[in-house]
């Protein structure tokens, strides 16, 4: 990697001396000569002896704050009060002190107690510090609220309600009484309210903060007087919670693999649980302890004095709660929102690695972790480090010593100590968010991408983690929700592609006897084609037992397929090799269409009813065959000849559906490869959305057998991804207010053909599938009487994609459907040149 | 309540900027610019330039990578538009790298994040934004065909041609029974 000298992290939230992963070792002697300098000669060189201006300090300090285990948090907190207060008549200082505070406040959520208490240390001596703050971080909250952006509201309400100590009158109660309403409002107009939910979440998750920080008594009657009043919406099931469970119900009596019951209900028992007990919210760190004089440097205080409250030691300022109004009507914000299961693969299990489903320390480490997680997309190596360095936000004690074996656990349980494992509840979490129901908030990939980071920064500790993970993940196959299953096999073959393909395969032998109709069977033939496609065949197999050998024939590893007219035995084949020939040296039209024009006589006079089909096999082969060296030759040869190609649809649509049969079997060794051609044949309008669904559907339906088949599965979702983004876009560009009233106009009323065409590609999907599950379709009633195994395990996979197509459909109808468009307004028309040729862009199937 | 310190963007690092080195190299080509043409205007900074690119350059793969495998990791950040291979001007083979352009530059900017420094066929991958691929660009721009980077190394890479060319061609001079092939 001689591309990048190996350079020092210059960001400062970073602790600058890492090892610089990316230099991979290169030019090592240098760096350890300058290493040196820092570290090991006790003379201060001269980067020391200039220091740093205050405001700097300060901004570095307030980024890495609570980052170092070997300094205590309180004694962090109250050094940077100290500096804080000492510059705070610097313009430069106060400013940074805000900006800084309040953007880690919404990117970094670990570290919003310490920050808390910085300020609460810093109020002792200079009143305005949180004066300031409080000023800035409310109107932040205004703004957040106006906007419906919910997480960043939440996590500024969460840094309020820990400096609730402050406040002269009630602090954010009303804020909380008013969501509470808002909350009632919403739920009682709509049984499948969603918004409102969000705000009892935004409430449950606010009160430990507040009560963490604060023993007022007439505080926590206010509490309970809240929570009481939350119960009712907190504990009944939103309707919507069964389209989103990973492990949905089924009639079979198979134990399910875990409760997934909705963060709010599990919040509220936890909360009234923590009342019952006194709230002693043990999880939560309490960096300010106002026993700690802010001068005093040296900080072993007990934690457990401020629990007992003796907050009256000293005389504090308090400050006015400036006033905050939640509008009548609370905006839905930018996403639509979906009842949040809570997603385990560790918990309640016999060992407990992670915090039991009934602590309220499951909630709120799941939930800091989950909005670091999605904040900071944007760098996934810093979000790695944060996971790794979980232990550092939490009170003492709350986990086990970090790269603790599992096997340890036992022991360390028997002794009463904490047995959390921090890379378990880590991978917990990020797992939590690949399998989200309908779709998490960034794309899977850049999930998987940080598992990567966090194995790479930790192997021997994650590694083990995940292979636990994997194989709760496996044993549940059967009844896991069929599109996590396929999230599932994608994440499990690219986690495998960055690591040599290294996995115990021996140890799921026994399951290769089972019948490819069976999920886990299913999984593992679907897995070895993701890892072959981003590898090859040959690399993959010598990473199998032998036992696997056999799923993985020598004929995989033919990169170029064989054009089936150099066999005599195919029907015209002379023809066949005749086209082939005329299209790799660019024949002309009419020459081609005089062969083609044979094959037509020769299959009318053997009496083939449509005579397209044939002739269209034998063109799109040859154009597949001269394509075959790879994904540009092919589509540079489609172009050429999509004149062609396009005129065959609108003939027969049973020449139409042929070209994709051409592609499947030329590529049968490829599926994937298939599956990207046919991709881009929809991109042409060659085949249309509905052509490749029955293809899949009806014509290869294969007495339901296909249901289990990646192909189908892939070339199914590729399609419908594509019709309902474009649907989607359509909605979009409508309500884009910077295009001009007509243009948006034209958009709509193209919306709902686009929209309906949508709708009959979802119900042929869900006709055929549960016509599968329901064992009425045709092949089936033939085919099956009676008992039969194979049967079982088809209508299963029946069940399984009626119930993703129904969900996904449900998902686009609140997306686009009517009753969640507006009428399309006319209204000040600032007309965008810019975005109007982005409108162009959108066409890219139309 | 704008203050004096300049709104701050993120508190950790951006991984969808273009990187240290594709700065590095427009700072060099824009300092060379204006010593030959200072009538010309100014160009524009690279990440105003980058602002809307759909490309990517894609560095550090094997020779042997192929444009499937290519798709299968890239595809998971979005739909592409174009996949060019990066060819030894001479031979018209891989020369381990490519040009992967998308239909939007948010799933550019995705891929930045989410793709760049992960393996491809067991190797660490580079990606940079890029602004768009012009025709001659898929070519090695070494004096034996391949990349630059591959012409003076000296560490042997089975996924890169073994030795570099140049490298292995000063060699040969000394012991030419080991030369040969590829």
């Amino acid at each position: 990697m001689g591309d990048f000298e190996p350079r020092r992290e210059r960001q400062g939230g970073g602790g600058g001396h890492r090892n610089d992963r990316r230099s991979g070792g290169f030019n090592k002697r240098k760096r350890g000569r300058e290493d040196e300098d820092d570290f090991d000669q006790g003379y201060p060189n001269r980067r020391q002896q200039r220091e740093a201006p205050p405001g700097t300090r300060i901004r570095k300090g307030l980024l890495e704050i609570a980052e170092d285990p070997l300094r205590l948090p309180q004694d962090v907190a109250q050094n940077l009060a100290k500096q804080t207060v000492d510059h705070y008549d610097d313009e430069y200082v106060r400013d940074t002190f805000g900006q800084v505070t309040l953007k880690l406040i919404v990117e970094q959520p670990f570290k919003i107690p310490f920050l808390a208490a910085v300020v609460q240390y810093a109020n002792t001596d200079n009143a305005d510090v949180a004066k300031d703050t409080i000023g800035t971080a409310t109107s932040r909250l205004q703004e957040y609220l106006e906007a419906g952006q919910w997480r960043e509201f939440k996590l500024v309400l969460r840094f309020l309600a820990c400096l609730s100590s402050l406040y002269e009158e009630d602090g954010i109660s009303p804020i909380l009484d008013e969501l509470f309403n808002r909350a009632v409002d919403l739920q009682t107009a709509a049984q499948d309210d969603t918004l409102g939910l969000e705000l009892i979440k935004i409430i449950l998750l606010t009160i430990p903060y507040l009560l963490a920080t604060n023993s007022d008594q007439t505080l926590r009657q206010t509490v309970s007087e809240l929570l009481g009043r939350t119960d009712i919406i907190a504990s009944t099931q939103s309707p919507l919670e069964s389209l989103v469970n990973p492990y949905p119900e089924t009639n079979a009596q198979e134990e399910k693999a875990m409760p997934c019951a909705s963060t709010i209900s599990m919040l509220q028992r936890q909360l009234q649980e923590e009342e019952s007990q006194g709230w002693p919210l043990k999880c939560l760190p309490r960096a300010y302890d106002p026993a700690l004089k802010p001068a005093q440097a040296n900080g072993d205080a007990d934690l457990e004095v401020e629990a007992d409250g003796n907050v009256e030691a000293k005389v504090l300022s308090k400050h006015t709660f400036p006033a905050i109004s939640v509008p009548t009507t609370v905006s839905t914000g930018a996403k639509a929102l979906f009842p949040d299961l809570y997603f385990s693969l560790y918990a309640d299990q016999e060992v407990e690695s992670v915090p039991p489903t009934s602590s309220i320390a499951s909630c709120l480490i799941r939930d800091s972790i989950v909005d670091t997680i999605n904040i900071l997309d944007f760098n996934r190596n810093a979000t790695a480090r944060f996971l790794n360095e979980l232990d550092c936000y939490w009170a003492p004690d709350t986990f086990v010593k970090r790269s603790t074996a599992f096997d340890k656990l036992r022991d360390v349980q028997s002794l009463g100590k904490p047995t959390w494992k921090p890379e378990d509840v880590a991978i917990d979490a990020i797992f939590s968010q690949v399998y989200q129901l309908p779709t998490p908030e960034h794309r899977l990939v850049y999930y998987h991408s940080l598992i990567t980071e966090s194995c790479k920064i930790s192997p021997g500790a994650v590694a083990p983690s995940l292979g636990r993970a994997i194989r709760f993940l496996f044993r549940n196959v059967d009844t896991m929700d069929m599109e996590l299953v396929y999230r599932f096999m994608d994440w499990f073959a690219h986690h495998l592609s960055n690591f040599e393909f290294r996995w115990k395969w021996a140890e799921w032998i026994p399951e290769l006897a089972l019948s490819n109709l069976t999920p886990k069977k299913a999984f593992i033939v679907g897995t070895l084609e993701k890892e072959i496609q981003l590898s090859f065949a040959k690399r993959v197999r010598d990473t199998l037992p032998g036992d696997y050998h056999p799923l993985i024939p020598a004929s995989k590893e033919n990169e170029v397929p064989k054009f089936k007219y150099d066999d005599e035995a195919t029907p015209y084949a002379k023809e066949g090799r005749e086209i082939m020939t005329m299209l790799k040296k660019k024949a002309l039209e009419s020459d081609v269409q005089t062969v083609l024009d044979i094959v037509r006589d020769q299959a009318l006079a053997q009496g083939i009813q449509d005579p397209l089909v044939p002739i269209t096999d034998i063109y799109m082969t040859s154009i597949l065959s001269i394509g075959s060296k790879s994904l540009s030759h092919v589509l540079s040869t489609i172009d050429r000849c999509k004149e062609r190609l396009l005129a065959v649809g609108p003939q027969s649509e049973a020449a139409r559906r042929q070209i994709i049969t051409s592609v499947v079997d030329f590529w049968s060794e490829h599926p994937g490869t298939a599956v990207n051609i046919v991709d881009k044949l929809l991109n042409y309008t060659i085949v249309t959305p509905m052509s490749v669904i029955q293809w899949a559907l009806q014509d290869h339906m294969d007495r339901g057998r296909a249901l289990a088949s990646l192909q189908i599965w892939e070339m199914v979702s590729i399609t419908m991804f594509k019709v309902t983004n474009r649907v989607r876009q359509v909605v979009r560009e409508r309500n884009n207010m910077s295009l001009a009233y007509e243009q948006r106009q034209q958009i709509d009323e193209a919306l709902p053909r686009e929209r309906q065409g949508m709708r009959d590609l979802f119900t042929a999907i869900v006709d055929a599938v549960s016509g599968v599950a329901s064992g009425v379709q045709d092949e089936m009633i033939e085919r099956y009487d009676g008992e039969n195994a194979e049967e079982a395990m088809v209508k299963a996979w029946g069940e399984k994609w009626t119930r993703v197509w129904r969900r996904k459909s449900a998902v686009e109808e609140a997306v686009v459907g009517e009753m969640f468009i507006v009428a399309l307004v006319e209204q000040e028309q600032v007309v965008d040149v810019a975005e109007a040729e982005a409108l162009e862009d959108m066409d890219q199937i139309a | 309540m704008p203050g004096i310190v300049a709104p701050m963007r993120n508190t950790v690092e951006r991984l969808d900027k273009p990187s240290s080195y594709a700065m590095s190299k427009y700072k060099k080509r824009k300092r060379n610019d204006t010593h030959t043409d200072t009538t010309r205007p100014a160009s524009p900074d690279l990440e105003e330039k980058l602002a809307d690119a759909t490309t990517l350059y894609v560095g550090n793969l094997s020779f042997y990578t192929t444009e499937e495998q290519i798709h299968a990791l890239f595809a998971k950040c979005g739909e592409l538009k174009r996949l060019v291979m990066g060819l030894d001007r001479f031979t018209k083979t891989p020369c381990g790298f490519c040009f992967v352009e998308y239909y939007t530059h948010q799933d550019a900017l995705d891929c930045l994040k989410y793709v760049g420094g992960t393996k491809l066929d067991e190797r660490i991958i580079r990606c940079d934004l890029d602004e768009g691929f012009g025709e001659g660009r898929q070519y090695g721009r070494g004096k034996s065909g391949g990349q630059v980077r591959d012409e003076y190394r000296e560490e042997f890479d089975p996924g890169r041609g073994g030795y570099g060319k140049r490298f292995r061609e000063d060699q040969e001079g000394f012991a030419d029974e080991y030369a040969g092939g590829a």
